[in-house]
């Protein structure tokens, strides 16, 4: 035990070295988090548009703390701990405060992520502040820990988990790697048309243009039947209500092959374009 | 400014239903989904860092600020448009050469996205959700 | 259903060209300007064409919605609006809790006469984060949302090539726009089309 409590000030420094330095790289990254609305600085913008200097110049103050504890927790470890736990106390009720009063807001732990602050962040702190009370604890220098650091590449890995700032470098390629092994959706190729390819065909096509003034709705119905799809919607013809039907061949895929016409309530063709194949 | 032809899409903003519960009114504190307006990619320092467009190519997109007003034509519709901007985007860096087509007319990159409103004001589908669009100053 | 049946029929035989026409094709008559003179509204300003929220009473076809700007409307549903809830759809699919934008006409007694309503729909750049046999996971502005898969309707449009059915080659990592109609009261919404790149 005397051991592992004395080489957690190494983890330790290290984990506030690298949170200090991704927040002075990205102090922008102040506006996405609850510091703004704990500074009283909270406006309608979006976070992260617009600058909000009384958090920004928090947010790097929390970055030199965490460097300056960094230091002293490598040289004068039995301080650092002291100093690292009240951090972490500070940390662990930040976190909490910004789940509960600004939800949306992300943790800016160790810089860029847009995250809202999650259990992990939360667990992370407390991770953090469990080793920080650990170190409190030792009795000899970090240096001296022996075996105990080796305990460190665990505690480290844990860590790791808890940081989403770090998942696109081991969580994402594991999963792209699961898909390539067997993709969830590796059966839903089908010969059928997705409506919205139709619809795309339909804008490209000389008959939209021939009577894209007259439609007034969106797509209203739309029915396959034979070789041709067809895809009606609501239009008007000189004052009179009326649909503009469009009839998609499955195969001929060149847009002069479409045709519309324009029919009233009682079912009489008002407006049929007929030269749509120079029109193209 | 001779206008600009760019793809378009649309947004929704104002604390409303759904995912835009979170979103806010915007940039400029003032975006509706149901008001003329739009958004775009530079707005200030901070926004432009965030959409760069130059990254897709595209030099010399103009500074313009909250409220300053845009012409819009659809090449589909041949409708046109006066919104103003209300917020900042869209991230025309993830769609660098996208292209969408309506009858002979297609756009590259995205550099306006639009209010339902605004966007079903050009006679567009929220449906379909990108079209051309040609942009001048109001 | 019948009547449904008989005027798809019709439309398909006219659309085809197997009717013949009443009214000789004058160019004149199809000037689009005409029927959108109405008053174009001002920038920035709310559109009365137009209307946002969630809809929050129905008397059979007359729904009454709250704007999340605070404005409220009375939207007329007819058998003309097209009706989109995650495809186009019927009008009794417009349902209590469903967020809507319409887009129809302001009558003088201030409701709305709708041409076109979209239910639930949503627009979202995402990046995909996971995909699994229950769905596509994305992060949207570091939100978790959930993406379901619905046979026969959902598509993907990769790198701008035509609209496949086929979603094997999403990719995780990704980032995409999703067209996709939101799920009410949840974080999840089902997919109509994905546009990503492979």
């Amino acid at each position: 035990m005397g051991t592992l409590a004395a080489a957690q000030p190494l983890l330790i420094a290290l984990i506030l070295a690298w949170s200090g330095y991704g927040k002075l790289t990205s102090p922008d990254q102040a506006d996405r988090t609850a510091l703004p609305r704990l500074l009283g600085e909270s406006g309608t913008a979006r976070p992260g548009w617009f600058g909000a200097s009384r958090a920004v110049a928090a947010y790097r103050g929390v970055a030199v703390l965490e460097i300056v504890i960094a230091l002293l927790l490598l040289r004068s470890w039995a301080i650092g701990a002291v100093a690292a736990v009240a951090l972490s106390v500070g940390f662990t009720g930040f976190l909490v405060y910004s789940k509960i009063v600004v939800p949306e807001a992300s943790c800016g732990c160790a810089g860029k992520s847009a995250k809202p602050v999650g259990n992990r962040a939360i667990g992370r702190a407390l991770l953090l502040l469990a080793t920080a009370g650990l170190a409190a604890t030792a009795s000899t220098a970090w240096w001296s820990a022996g075996v105990g650091l080796l305990v460190l590449v665990v505690e480290a890995a844990a860590f790791a988990m808890l940081s989403a700032e770090l998942d696109r470098y081991w969580l994402l390629p594991l999963r792209r790697l699961r898909i390539r092994l067997g993709h969830p959706y590796a059966g839903t190729a089908s010969d059928d048309t997705p409506l919205v390819a139709t619809q795309r065909r339909v804008l490209l096509s000389p008959a939209y243009r021939a009577v894209d003034g007259l439609l007034r709705s969106d797509i209203h119905d739309y029915w396959d039947d034979e070789d041709w799809r067809y895809v009606s919607y609501a239009a008007k013809y000189d004052g009179r209500r009326a649909t503009a039907v469009f009839a998609v061949p499955h195969q001929n895929s060149t847009p002069s092959a479409i045709r519309v016409a324009v029919v009233d309530e009682e079912g009489l063709t008002l407006y049929r374009p007929t030269v749509l194949a120079t029109a193209g | 400014m001779a206008g600009i032809t760019a793809e378009a899409s649309w947004f929704c903003c104002g604390n409303a239903w759904g995912p835009c519960g979170s979103a806010g009114h915007g940039a400029c504190g003032t975006c509706n989904s149901g008001s003329m307006q739009h958004a775009w990619p530079n707005t200030s320092d901070a926004c432009y860092a965030i959409t760069r467009p130059d990254s897709c190519g595209i030099t010399g997109m103009s500074r313009r600020t909250c409220g300053f007003r845009h012409a819009t034509t659809s090449p589909c519709t041949g409708k046109r448009i006066v919104t103003s901007i209300a917020d900042c985007g869209p991230q025309t860096d993830l769609f660098c050469g996208e292209r969408s087509c309506c009858g002979g007319n297609c756009a590259s990159n995205r550099v306006i996205d639009f209010t339902p409103a605004a966007f079903s004001a050009l006679g567009l589908s929220l449906s379909s959700g990108l079209s051309p669009v040609s942009i001048d100053v109001a | 259903m019948t009547t449904t049946m008989d005027r798809r029929s019709l439309l398909s035989r006219a659309a085809l060209g197997a009717t013949g026409l009443v009214a000789a094709t004058a160019m004149g008559s199809l000037a689009p300007e005409a029927a959108f003179a109405a008053q174009t509204p001002d920038a920035g300003q709310p559109d009365p064409n137009f209307a946002e929220g969630v809809i929050t009473g129905r008397n059979q076809d007359l729904l009454q919605v709250q704007g999340s700007d605070g404005r409220l409307h009375r939207i007329q549903l007819t058998g003309v609006t097209s009706v989109w809830k995650l495809r186009p759809t019927t009008i009794d699919q417009a349902r209590i809790g469903d967020g809507l934008y319409a887009r129809g006409v302001l009558l003088p007694d201030g409701i709305l006469a709708a041409e076109a309503i979209w239910v639930n729909i949503v627009n979202l750049t995402v990046a995909i984060t996971a995909i699994g046999r229950n769905g596509v996971q994305f992060d949207h502005h570091g939100q978790k949302v959930v993406g379901h898969v619905q046979s026969g309707t959902t598509a993907a449009v990769y790198n701008g090539t035509p609209a496949v059915s086929d979603l094997s080659m999403l990719t995780v990592g990704r980032h995409a726009q999703v067209i996709g109609a939101w799920r009410p009261g949840t974080n999840e919404i089902d997919i109509a089309t994905i546009y990503t790149s492979n």
